[in-house]
């Protein structure tokens, strides 16, 4: 009996659960806080989310307690923020201790609650958006105009006291565009927008933001329709350039038109050609390698040990601007003809200006000083990029040049001198040994001399310039040139006779003749009638008989004083020693050379025929 | 008995006026300079709370052993016993002089944990050198800010007494603690701690820079 009633009992409990079930009756989802924040730092608000409410009416509470208290609060306010919120105003917020917070679900099945939230109100602050955005152009009278943004910052935010601190930012975009323009505006309440493109319309957000807190929401959008007629340029600067661009393009119209060739000479001067004394670019054209080798006193190439003469130190370059060769010699020298010239002086004349009667004066600086050298501008360059380095040990038997030779760095343009053409090799073979000098030319700048002459040739410049290479008074301890850096690592690089023609002269050669010699030896010099080197050359060896004569000195009017050497008997030296020789007289002519002795390889003889050579060279 | 109230009466006016006197009595190139020694306080104590975020937070999610790991690990901070407000209501009660003097408190009272804190951070496992480094800095910005709060003091009150005060710290046997996760508790509220000091540090100094320097209106 009794259990027919239990089971009774038991049945119908079940009956109207299973009814209840079937009515889909259940207790509630746990509910979420999904966020806490508070607008200003003095109020704050939870908001939850529901879980399912199954199926009946939901009750929904939140309760609180703080850290290191132990009393349980219950929300003080669900309906300022809203459903499913809880507001806490000023009295219930305590900025710096932490709120461990829950919320309830309460149907009739059950009770559900959400997980703990902790809070700590300083660091959940998230403003609302700046209120009253408001869009001008303005056009200020005397700069661009321009776009200008005004807000105020949202309604709760105590700016003013300092207890919240907002920064803005704003953001806007002509309508067509597809990305924002972001701009950081800081603590202040405008913001002027500079680019932006006349005739679009703009839309314009803003924010902001507590100084460790949250960004706010953008405001609501405002727009601005921007002028089509808007200026945007500044009038008075384009003004301003048009009128100085137009006097700068008279100013150069002027310029060229009346002192066009002046400015021209000006800005771009002429280049002299070189002139290497002794250096017949005729015996290049022809491809004589030998013979045009010889004129710079190298017996063939690669130099040997034999090459005592080396005329490095008679290598002269002069830089008559009219390029008369003789006659002007006859006149000008030695007072002009070829003159050593300070380095920094800027004559283009190319004469010398040393007035000791050395060769290579201490004032010129060496007598590779000369400024005006070379006006061979890519060579110089060349030269110049090249550091090559040249040491010449000179035998001191009077014979003495100083300062540098190869001056390849140029302080400026002016003392690029020209290259002693001598490469005597510097490892492998053996180097110019002479009695006056011993040059020692590394590889590279021999290769890079080759490759720098032929460019110069192929320029085709003129050689209005010899260089002097006296080997006077001074002893030439070094000649040093900067290493160049060997653009061809061939040894035989130097000077080969190649397919282009080297050293073509544009102007004709004129040639020095000895016309006759007086009694006293003077030596009167003509120039030659244009001759073939060829002509000139080998008929010299055959030809001309060997009449030697001595410099004694040189006279004020430039003229040579030789006297006959009874001595001389000079045996048929060979060509190349000749010509070193000559060269090495030559040089002593071409400057005051009252203290020029000649020590030419142990003679003082000068071979009129080597002269005349030499004078060719010289004057080419 | 009417000289009587007219002297009370005048008494209680002029009592009045010097509650109300500005803070800066030298003049205007007094103001001009509290206004610059705010603004650097501010600067100084907006990058040092920076710091302080950044620590609390590295050191927890480097040393963290599980989901909420450390929300057991919170307890009472050694500054607790030192009233602060807790709101702007509270903060505009509080007589400006007596601000100043509990900000020089509060920084005060982090001199020594912060020494501490670096030394024995050492001894914590994973290497925590960046997390040593921004204590340094702290440490030494902390004594920047110190210097600048106690100039701040004297200009706005040059009879400003302050006691050298601040709240002792106690909390080093638990740093040193054998216990590894007892230590990782330790730290963590050690900088929970002061991520909070030095934002009230902050926010104190920003609003007393209104209040004291632009006369209440920024």
């Amino acid at each position: 009996m009794q259990e027919n009633v239990t089971r009774a009992v038991v049945f119908t409990l079940l009956l109207c659960l299973n009814i209840r079930l079937l009515n889909g009756e259940s207790p509630p989802g746990k509910p979420v806080i999904f966020k806490c924040s508070s607008p200003e730092k003095e109020t704050f608000t939870c908001w939850w989310k529901p879980g399912a409410n199954g199926g009946l009416p939901t009750n929904y509470t939140l309760t609180y307690y703080k850290e290191g208290e132990d009393t349980i609060y219950e929300c003080p306010d669900y309906n300022t923020s809203g459903p499913n919120s809880c507001y806490f105003s000023k009295k219930f917020t305590s900025l710096w201790s932490v709120y461990i917070i829950r919320v309830y679900a309460t149907n009739k099945m059950g009770i559900s609650a959400s997980d703990e939230r902790l809070v700590d109100v300083a660091y959940i602050v998230e403003p609302n958006p700046p209120k009253n955005v408001t869009l001008e152009i303005q056009q200020p009278e005397d700069g661009k105009p321009y776009l200008w943004i005004k807000w105020v910052p949202p309604t709760l935010a105590d700016t003013a006291s300092g207890w919240l601190l907002l920064q803005y930012e704003v953001r806007l975009k002509h309508e067509k565009a597809v990305e924002w323009e972001i701009y950081f505006a800081g603590q202040q309440t405008n913001f002027k927008v500079l680019s932006f493109y006349p005739g679009y319309k703009y839309l314009v957000h803003v924010r902001c933001k507590p100084d460790h807190g949250l960004w706010s929401k953008w405001s609501e959008e405002h727009s601005i329709e921007i002028p089509s007629d808007l200026n945007m340029n500044d009038e008075t600067t384009w003004i301003f350039v048009a009128i100085l661009s137009a006097v700068i393009c008279l100013v150069m119209v002027w310029a060229v038109a009346f002192k066009g060739y002046r400015m021209m000479t000006c800005i771009l001067p002429p280049v002299p050609g070189p002139k290497i004394k002794g250096f017949d670019t005729r015996l290049l054209e022809t491809g004589k390698t030998e013979e045009f080798l010889t004129a710079f006193g190298c017996q063939g190439f690669p130099p040997t040990s034999d090459c005592e003469d080396l005329l490095v130190e008679f290598l002269e370059v002069n830089d008559s601007e009219d390029q008369q060769l003789m006659p002007s010699f006859s006149k000008k020298y030695p007072g002009q003809g070829v003159k050593f010239r300070h380095p920094d002086r800027d004559n283009d004349s190319g004469h010398g200006s040393c007035d000791s009667p050395s060769l290579l004066s201490e004032k010129c600086g060496g007598p590779w000083a000369n400024p005006r050298t070379f006006h061979i501008p890519k060579v110089i360059e060349k030269l110049e990029n090249l550091e090559a380095n040249i040491t010449c040990t000179w035998d001191p038997l009077n014979i003495s040049t100083e300062g540098k030779i190869f001056n390849f760095h140029t302080n400026g343009s002016r003392s690029s001198t020209w290259p002693l053409p001598q490469p005597s090799q510097h490892k492998p073979r053996s180097p110019y040994h002479s009695t006056a000098e011993v040059c020692k030319l590394p590889m590279g700048p021999k290769a890079a001399l080759a490759t720098v002459l032929d460019k110069s040739v192929k320029d085709a410049l003129k050689f209005s310039k010899s260089i002097e290479i006296g080997g006077e008074e001074k002893a030439v301890k070094k000649m040093e040139v900067e290493s160049f850096p060997a653009k061809t690592e061939q040894d035989t690089a130097w000077l080969l006779p190649q397919e282009k023609t080297p050293f073509i002269p544009e102007k004709t050669l004129d040639y020095v003749e000895i016309h006759k010699v007086n009694k006293d030896g003077a030596l009167s010099l003509t120039p030659k009638q244009k001759n073939s080197i060829d002509q000139t050359e080998k008929p010299q060896a055959s030809e001309i008989s060997k009449e030697y004569v001595k410099v004694v000195r040189v006279t004020d009017n430039n003229i040579l004083v030789l006297v006959p050497d009874p001595r001389a008997q000079n045996k048929e030296a060979p060509r190349s020693l000749q010509q070193n020789q000559a060269e090495k007289d030559t040089s002593c002519f071409t400057a005051t050379p009252s203290n020029c002795r000649l020590h030419l390889g142990g003679s003082d003889y000068l071979d009129p025929a080597s002269l005349t050579h030499s004078f060719h060279g010289q004057f080419e | 008995g009417s000289l009587l109230l007219l002297l009370l009466m005048s008494n209680l006016l002029l009592c009045k006026n010097v509650a109300s006197q500005p803070m800066c009595p030298s003049g205007s190139s007094c103001r001009v300079s509290l206004r610059d020694l705010f603004e650097r306080a501010i600067i100084l104590s907006h990058y040092i709370h920076s710091l302080s975020s950044e620590l609390s937070q590295e050191f927890d999610a480097q040393y963290s052993q599980g989901p909420e790991f450390f929300t057991q690990a919170m307890s009472m901070c050694h500054t607790a016993s030192l009233s602060t407000p807790a709101g702007k209501e509270q903060a505009h009660q509080i007589h400006q002089k007596d601000f100043v003097i509990l900000v020089i408190h509060l920084l005060r009272s982090w001199t020594e944990p912060l020494s501490h804190l670096i030394i024995e951070a050492n001894h914590l496992p994973k290497a925590p050198d960046t997390l040593i480094a921004k204590a340094m800095e702290i440490q030494e910005q902390n004594q920047r800010l110190l210097e600048g709060v106690k100039k701040i003091s004297k200009l706005v009150d040059p009879e400003i007494i302050d006691n050298g005060d601040y709240s002792v710290w106690l909390g080093l046997p638990s740093l040193q603690s054998n216990d590894l996760e007892s230590r990782l508790f330790a730290y963590h509220n050690e900088f929970r701690c002061l991520r909070r000091d030095t934002h009230k540090v902050d926010n104190y100094l920003k609003f007393l820079k209104c209040q004291i320097a632009y006369d209440g209106s920024c």
